[in-house]
């Protein structure tokens, strides 16, 4: 039991860098070779932008598809490395196999193996050594130092799930579902410095990660407007014009959850390994007991277009403050009497409150009139910003695309990639760079699609 | 320990393909007077044993993963106050303490003829091993073995002072 809680714990260490890369996959092999933008009117645009109800779908591109299906050549060879027959005794997936390898696991999960990976990030390869004596313990991770995060790191989304109804005239009433979650580690400065500077562990000293993770889900009926309050010089027979949307949310949550306090492990008495050290862990877990955690907030939109210039932004979950009127809250410690976690009610039924973070985007294009269309956003999706820029030139059956973007880690990211048209049919073959996996490099991915004209 | 190394070793997991490397300081797991031995045989004794043995609990993983190499390295030194006849001193390891000094030492080193008031250094040559199935184990067991021999004559005292016994392990694969 206490290995098991001092592991798990630290096993939250060594998966620390990765982050969530999940907001920004996709399908769309022509997204991923612009760097991550999308010059269509879809996707990002409209999730986070209202007034985009209000401005045609179509895209005035010359040759932009209906729809693209995924070629999932990473899939094919992913259960050819790991045969779907065999899944239960595959190492990957069985913590009880001696070759079983949490990170290569983690990075399957914030790295889905959809599309085929040209260069895979190589793990930090390098000699561990630890030094042990009666009153000394230091490690030295190598390389592998890079690795060990500074700040706060952690994943979250906030997330649609679904978003139904029925409008006229600008009007919209509805219901959408909503998913939000985020988890922060943050490492406690004495445990960096052990990790990161070769110093000593020492006696009598707390080493843990601070965790700070939410959930929440629901539903919230919605009214909502969008419209053209002025149209341009264009006219009404084109998409020129200054368009606004705005939506008022009435949240219904259905359960929450929510869970802070460090977890780490206490060494003993000196000689600091004289003794095993005791497993830390002393946290709050806050729980809604009944469904329905209530609350009001609102998006809002602009969009402005004129001619071969488009240009908006959106925000979401204004104000989104949700009250759980029947939450429980308990207090866990780790009792290293009994080796167990002892379980404190603190309230059994009190009133909470949570919030939905704010998210936005702002994007842009602009369409050149010779085949050459550059566009950019950037996204909030509620854990920090990204920023995508990429252009697109369509040459008759033929397209080229490049782009950069930078990630939710601030780091620069690039794609390209071209497609062919034949008719109704086109292939498109995109390649783009990551962070997503453990590593310090970034590895290769080719995104390929078929596209439906 | 046990938890911390194991809670350590998950870490390694983030590693990647690399070595790991214990450096082990057995000298400081020894008591004060398990490092600083007296000595006091009558002269004319062919051969008697002094010896120390400690048991030291290694990471767990070391029983299932392979030992690339394990090097050992000691030092000491004999510090003759009166008498006359030699010291060989032996370093051992063992997976069990009944079989800790039946084989061959690790580390030896002897002193040769010490007469009278002396220090002697003893400075086994440090040795390597291959694959060494001793180290296959989440416990080991370390034995420090001073063989006096002493000359007819006064009484051979004095103190044999360690000053370094060290373990480096090697392990290639992963630890768990």
């Amino acid at each position: 039991m206490r290995t098991g809680v001092v592991a798990v714990a630290l096993a939250v260490l060594a998966l620390a860098p990765t982050r969530a890369a999940h907001a920004q996959f996709s399908f769309d092999a022509r997204r991923y070779g612009m760097g991550g933008v999308s010059l269509s009117r879809d996707g990002n645009v409209r999730r986070y932008n209202p007034a985009y109800r209000a401005v045609k779908n179509k895209n005035h591109v010359a040759g932009t598809p209906k729809f693209s299906i995924p070629v999932p050549f990473g899939l094919i060879q992913f259960f050819k490395d790991h045969p779907i027959n065999q899944l239960g005794h595959d190492p990957m997936f069985d913590p009880k196999s001696t070759a079983f390898n949490p990170v290569a696991l983690m990075d399957v999960i914030f790295n889905p193996p959809i599309f085929y990976e040209v260069k895979k990030a190589p793990l930090p390869t390098n000699d561990v050594s630890f030094t042990i004596g009666r009153n000394q313990l230091i490690i030295d991770l190598g390389a592998t130092k890079v690795l060990i995060p500074e700040q706060e790191f952690g994943l979250g989304t906030t997330s649609r799930l679904l978003d139904v109804g029925a409008g006229f005239g600008g009007f919209h009433v509805g219901v959408m579902g909503f998913l939000q979650y985020d988890v922060g580690f943050t490492l406690d400065t004495t445990l960096r410095s052990f990790l990161v500077n070769d110093s000593t562990a020492r006696p009598n000293t707390a080493y843990f990660v601070n965790v700070d993770g939410t959930a929440q889900a629901g539903f919230a009926p919605t009214v909502s407007y969008a419209g053209r309050l002025t149209h341009g010089a264009g006219g009404q027979d084109t998409d020129d014009g200054f368009y606004v949307g705005g939506a008022l949310h009435y949240y219904f949550g259905a359960t929450y959850g929510r869970a802070i306090g460090p977890a780490g492990f206490t060494t003993g008495a000196p000689p600091v390994l004289g003794s095993t050290p005791s497993p830390l862990l002393n946290g709050d877990v806050f729980t809604s007991n009944k469904p329905f955690g209530r609350g009001v907030g609102g998006d809002v939109g602009v969009v402005w277009i004129s001619g071969p210039f488009e240009v908006g932004a959106g925000v979401n979950d204004i104000g989104a403050e949700l009250t759980w009127s029947h939450s429980k809250i308990q207090h866990f410690v780790y009792d290293n009497a009994g080796d167990s976690i002892a379980t404190i009610v603190v309230s059994a039924d009190t009133s909470l409150k949570t919030k939905l973070p704010i998210t936005y985007i702002a994007n842009a294009a602009l369409h050149m009139g010779t085949g050459t269309t550059v566009g950019g956003d950037v996204v909030n999706s509620g854990r920090g910003t990204v920023i995508h820029v990429g252009v697109e030139q369509r040459t008759g059956p033929l397209a080229i695309r490049g782009g950069v973007s930078r990630d939710q880690r601030k780091k620069m990211q690039f794609g390209f990639g071209g497609g062919l048209r034949l008719g109704p049919i086109g292939l498109d073959v995109g390649f783009f760079t990551h962070s997503n996996s453990l590593s310090t490099q970034r590895a290769i991915t080719m995104a390929t699609a078929i596209s439906i004209y | 320990m046990k938890a911390l190394t194991a809670a350590l070793l998950v870490l390694l997991a983030a590693c990647g393909k690399g070595r790991v490397i214990f450096n082990i300081d057995v000298l400081s797991f020894l008591s004060a007077s398990d490092s600083l031995k007296g000595y006091n045989v009558i002269g004319g004794i062919p051969q008697t044993d002094s010896t120390v043995s400690r048991q030291f609990i290694l990471p767990p993983g070391f029983g299932k993963s392979s030992v690339d190499s394990v090097s050992a390295t000691a030092a000491a030194s004999l510090e003759n106050a009166t008498g006359s006849g030699s010291v060989q001193f032996d370093v051992f390891f063992s997976k069990a303490q009944g079989s800790l000094f039946t084989g061959t030492p690790y580390l030896t080193a002897s002193s040769g003829a010490v007469v009278g008031a002396d220090t002697v250094p003893l400075l086994p040559p440090t040795t390597v091993s291959l694959a060494d199935s001793v180290f296959n184990t989440d416990s080991l067991w370390v034995g420090i073995r001073a063989r006096l021999s002493t000359n007819v004559g006064p009484n051979m005292t004095g103190h044999l002072r360690l000053n370094q016994i060290q373990l480096r392990i090697v392990l290639q694969d992963k630890v768990f």
